[in-house]
């Protein structure tokens, strides 16, 4: 490696600033994995529902606790933009968009209608 | 990465024909969701039962878990290089995949047999 090479030394995760596009693609590795670790509390949660009144019941106590509420936040933005660049990934992976400028542009548009969608949802369920 | 049955073509194809039926179902389920909440429990009962939707609520939680699988493999193996690691957290995450999918899959044939 030549002396003058100015890359970083050693990878500081709170130096490393990302392009916009690297946002998306970490945003979409952590989203995906909490929605993983999510999965077993969906089942325990379904499958409760599904059992009668009590069932579906205690199931609408447990969703609307506090801790609840701030957990299907998180679950709700991790989908959203889950999602969002998982549609952006499809349209790369028909190489559209593949040039530096086009595959900033689809990054920020991800972020952009994620909120918008956000806002969206965050108004039709709260008022 | 040498272990077999873990890279190729083919999960590369599941993973991205799963997410668009897994993106199509949760569009469908959200607009359910939002148009009729709040749901008792006899409607979300009768919901599930309607066999459109037990049907492409099973199809939903198999494409899921095939969908994560292949995800959760490709950062283990991109972030744990040592080999007995991450054999043990695959095979930890088999587990809590095909545990969860059982649970789901029984809570379904559950309510289709009430």
């Amino acid at each position: 490696m030549a002396a003058t090479d100015s890359r970083p030394f050693f990878l500081n995760l709170i130096k490393i600033r990302l392009p916009v596009q690297g946002m998306v693609s970490i945003f979409h590795r952590v989203t995906g994995v909490l929605m993983f670790i999510a999965i077993p509390f969906m089942a325990w949660l379904l499958d409760m529902s599904l059992q009668g009144e009590q069932g579906f019941s205690h199931t609408i106590e447990i969703l609307s606790a506090p801790f609840s509420l701030f957990v299907i936040a998180i679950m709700t933005w991790s989908l959203v933009h889950h999602l969002l660049a998982g549609i952006r990934y499809l349209f790369i992976d028909f190489e559209l968009g593949l040039s530096k400028q086009q595959s900033r542009y689809s990054a920020w548009l991800v972020f952009i209608i994620e909120f918008i969608l956000l806002v969206l949802l965050f108004w039709v369920v709260c008022l | 990465m040498s272990s077999p049955g873990l890279q190729g073509l083919r999960p590369w194809i599941i993973q991205r024909i799963s997410a668009v039926y897994i993106g199509l179902f949760v569009i469908y389920f959200a607009s359910v969701l939002l148009t009729s909440l709040p749901l008792s429990a006899g409607e979300w009962r009768l919901w599930m039962t309607w066999p459109v939707n037990t049907i492409s609520t099973g199809l939903f939680i198999i494409a899921l878990l095939w969908h994560c699988w292949i995800g959760i493999r490709d950062v283990v193996l991109d972030y744990v290089p040592n080999v007995v690691v991450r054999m043990m957290l695959l095979t930890l995450v088999v587990c809590v995949l095909f545990g969860s999918g059982l649970w789901m899959m029984k809570a379904l044939i559950l309510v289709l047999a009430q």
